[in-house]
């Protein structure tokens, strides 16, 4: 007989590992196609992806909606990485307490979906925070990210370290630029939360916080095909009680919660007499609710995209030198979303902070923030110029986005301006020591810092803007202390950055002439 | 909240480790390089390939056998700073990178290091340069350089403005080093050649760049002399150096440099590059620091058309 407990465990652990490794990809084995497929698989960041614009990342949530329809709650059992670390942390607790068992419990309804109203309700209106905080697959990401990356990485350092001192060069020292306490305490937090609560109380998690498990749930009242108990060959052992992680089997009265069922099927394995099985649904046809049908959509776009306008001030970009000292601190007051972002409103509402660019970003310049984009924006990436810079030739965090936050971008990326560069002549090394420098303008990928006589014999930065794509390779590379004297204004809504014109190149020797010395 | 602070307490016990065996690295100050009996004090070619022109102008000059004796270790430093392709000219030509390996390996080494402190990202520096596919097929060893661990640091008593510098562990651990620099346009040091490519043996640019960059690459030169300095001139990047634009930058010179003496390297390449040595400050003070000579004329010059 087909097992579906082991099918699903199977499936669960494939796609718990896959989903691992996308945050971790160490030397890019997965390619950027590979990473948005697994992270497309995701209920949330697909729908997300959904509401901007349709492409085959958004089957995801298409697809699970519809195994849902049928067949209930698998997905959270199966997919999704958080429910299934869940389960882990269960099994785990089992072994500790072998007689450890589960009870039938009332289901948190109303407050559950209280909290997945307002999440909803914030969420459509611009304000991601809640979602960000209770997705699991964000949530989860934000683990591996900011948890188990670290580790991986000091592990790797120390390794390469012992085999270094033997002579053998194998792996290599990892930097860990992009690393901020804050987002590792926060999922530090988020960790034991949703260990404490796996532990103690099974699946709590997806039927009192998680606002997949609540859309589900809503989906799988309707399902087509329901977990039942034959009423005739029960014996009334409660062994699947016991053994129901989401406590929605009531032995007693023979009646099982689906819309609170996860999809294990542990009580299908558990049970000795073969009383539990899936059984269409009697009486009326199907009629689940579609949720997400092109009227929602609608309401996002009428109302909440302007909404969005009026609640978050649109600050323009001004295109002039920054003005002394305070020009400096001044103007790094706004955060700098990714390339593919468009704009810093438009990213803060649809990025659920899932930490896939950042864990995979290159050059480690995609930064968890803190408050930077206000507290709605708690942990969403920012490009962060004092650690790193961006990579002129890489468009990878706009590839993998799966909830379309940052949205493809491939070659165009190097004609969107996200920052324009900013010089303050006073502060500049060229200027404060009468010596030549430089820096800025040696890694500028446009010339849009290029260099000038100054003096008699020093060359100076020269700042062009309508070339600049706000890489902040020059505010990264800026020698100048205290304060840097280039460094990259935010563009809250990114602009066009114009192609870089270059003359050719003067040839006065080509190889048939004498040599000049 | 400094990540690097963060990552060196947690590695705090196994970096001890690597400080240990710091102290074995002494070895190049006690080699001495055959420059003396050479007979040319600079060689020149032009007109052919990146490896014929380095066979024809190694072969004046006795063999690269004269610099690598069997069984030692051989560092061979080109630029790789950039993320750009080959044609672009940000990086040393890799093949002639893969022509040097391959001359010291027949020659007798018993290992060949190719690292540089990357400017872009090393990985993507390393790869779309060609560099690193270049070493491998030549049979060299290609070395990260992206992580302080790497360095160790040195003091120079008589720099003028460069007193400290942190050097990566290869130019340490190895016996010959073969600097294999690339002519380009700089916006800050006018051109970068044989000297000013040795800050890619360095940890901290930013120090150079803060405390005027002519004289700590005077500085360094002083201090840190390569056996052969080898420059490639096949692709030069005459403007918007040294990351280029585009491919516009760019022209064909097809020739390449050979010296001990850094300085007249230099000297011969920028008067190539079309400008006047005297522009180039760094070239100038290396030459008061008795690095090496300016004075081309009184040189043995030689001079190869392929």
């Amino acid at each position: 007989m087909l097992r579906l407990k082991r099918i699903r465990v199977i499936f669960a652990l494939l796609f718990f590992s896959a989903i691992t490794f996308i945050f971790i990809n160490p030397g890019e084995i997965i390619p950027a196609r590979g990473l948005l497929f697994f992270g497309s698989t995701q209920i949330i960041p697909s729908f997300m992806r959904m509401l901007v614009y349709f492409s085959a990342a958004s089957l995801g949530f298409i697809l699970f909606s519809i195994l849902t329809i049928f067949f209930g709650r698998v997905y959270c059992s199966t997919i999704c990485p958080l429910g299934i670390f869940q389960d882990i942390i269960i099994s785990i607790a089992k072994r500790i307490n072998r007689r450890r068992r589960f009870k039938y419990k009332k289901q948190y309804f109303t407050l559950h979906y209280s909290l997945f109203a307002i999440t909803v309700i914030l969420t459509l209106s611009g304000f991601v925070i809640l979602l960000d905080i209770l997705e699991p697959f964000s949530n989860y990401g934000r683990m591996i990210t900011n948890l188990a990356n670290p580790l991986i990485v000091m592990g790797n350092n120390i390794v390469n370290d012992i085999l270094g001192s033997l002579g053998y060069a194998i792996v290599y020292e990892i930097p860990m630029l992009n690393l901020n306490l804050t987002a590792v305490a926060g999922a530090f937090c988020m960790f034991v939360i949703v260990v404490f609560l796996s532990y103690k109380h099974g699946r709590l998690f997806c039927n009192l916080l998680c606002p997949a498990g609540a859309f589900l749930g809503l989906l799988s009242r309707f399902s087509i095909y329901k977990l039942k108990i034959d009423e005739n060959s029960c014996i009334e052992c409660g062994l699947c009680e016991r053994v129901c992680k989401a406590g929605c089997i009531n032995s007693k009265t023979k009646e099982i919660d689906f819309a609170a069922c996860v999809g294990c099927f542990n009580c299908i394995d558990g049970c000795s007499e073969k009383s539990i099985h899936y059984r269409r649904r009697l009486g009326k046809k199907n009629d689940a609710p579609k949720a997400t049908d092109s009227g929602r959509r609608q309401v996002l776009k009428s109302s909440v995209l302007p909404a969005l306008g009026m609640l978050l001030p649109v600050v323009q970009s001004g295109s002039s030198e920054g003005k002394g000292e305070s020009g400096y601190k001044e103007n790094r007051k706004h955060p700098i979303s990714p390339p593919g972002s468009q704009s810093v409103e438009r990213f803060t509402s649809l990025c659920t902070a899932c930490h896939l660019c950042i864990s995979n970003c290159p050059t480690q310049v995609l930064y968890p923030s803190f408050l930077e984009y206000g507290i709605t924006g708690v942990f969403q990436p920012r490009m962060n110029y004092d650690i790193s810079y961006c990579n002129y030739d890489c468009a990878y965090c706009s590839a993998v986005c799966p909830s379309g936050a940052i949205l493809p971008l491939g070659s165009l990326k190097k004609e969107v301006q996200i920052g324009q560069v900013q010089f303050v002549r006073e502060d500049c090394i060229v200027v404060k020591n009468e010596t030549d420098c430089g820096a800025c303008s040696e890694h500028c990928p446009t010339k849009a810092v290029h260099m000038v006589p100054y003096g008699e014999a020093l060359m100076i930065p020269e700042i062009n803007i309508e070339i600049c794509v706000g890489c902040g390779a020059c505010e990264y590379v800026c020698p100048a202390e205290p304060d840097k004297a280039i460094y990259v204004k935010s563009n809250m809504i990114h602009q066009k950055a114009l192609k870089p014109e270059t003359k050719k190149a003067e040839q006065e020797f080509d190889g048939s002439q004498d040599f000049p010395f | 909240m400094d990540r690097r602070t963060f990552f060196k307490k947690g590695l705090g016990a196994s970096l001890a480790v690597g400080a240990v065996i710091a102290g074995k690295y002494d070895n190049l100050f006690s080699a001495s390089y055959p420059a003396d009996d050479l007979p040319f004090d600079l060689v020149a070619v032009k007109g052919g390939e990146p490896d014929v022109m380095l066979a024809a102008g190694m072969k004046t000059l006795g063999g690269i056998g004269r610099f690598v004796k069997k069984g030692q270790k051989v560092l061979v430093k080109p630029n790789i700073g950039w993320d750009v392709s080959p044609e672009r000219a940000g990086n040393t030509n890799p093949k002639l990178v893969s022509a040097v390996i391959r001359q010291c390996l027949d020659a007798g080494a018993s290992d060949v290091f190719v690292f540089d402190h990357t400017c872009d990202n090393w990985q993507r520096s390393y790869k779309n340069s060609g560099i690193e596919s270049a070493v491998k097929d030549a049979g060299g060893k290609i070395a990260p350089a992206n992580t302080e661990g790497y360095y160790h640091e040195a003091s120079i008593p008589w720099g003028k403005s460069l007193t400290k510098v942190k050097e990566h562990e290869l130019i340490l651990s190895t016996d010959v080093f073969i600097n294999v620099p690339i002519l380009k346009s700089h916006g800050g040091a006018r051109l970068t050649i044989a000297m000013k490519n040795q800050m890619g043996n360095v940890w901290d640019r930013g120090i150079w760049h803060r405390n005027d960059l002519h004289q700590c690459i005077a500085d360094y030169a002083a201090y840190r002399k390569p056996a052969l300095n080898i420059v490639d001139a096949y692709y030069v990047m005459k403007q918007n150096g040294p990351r280029g634009v585009s491919v516009e930058d760019v022209v064909t010179m097809k020739s390449l440099l050979i010296s001990t003496d850094m300085v007249a390297v230099d000297t011969a390449a920028t008067k190539l590059f079309g400008i006047d040595p005297a522009d180039v400050r760094h070239i100038q003070l290396a030459a008061d620091h008795k690095v090496g000579r300016m004075d081309l004329e009184n040189l043995r010059i030689k001079r190869i058309s392929i």
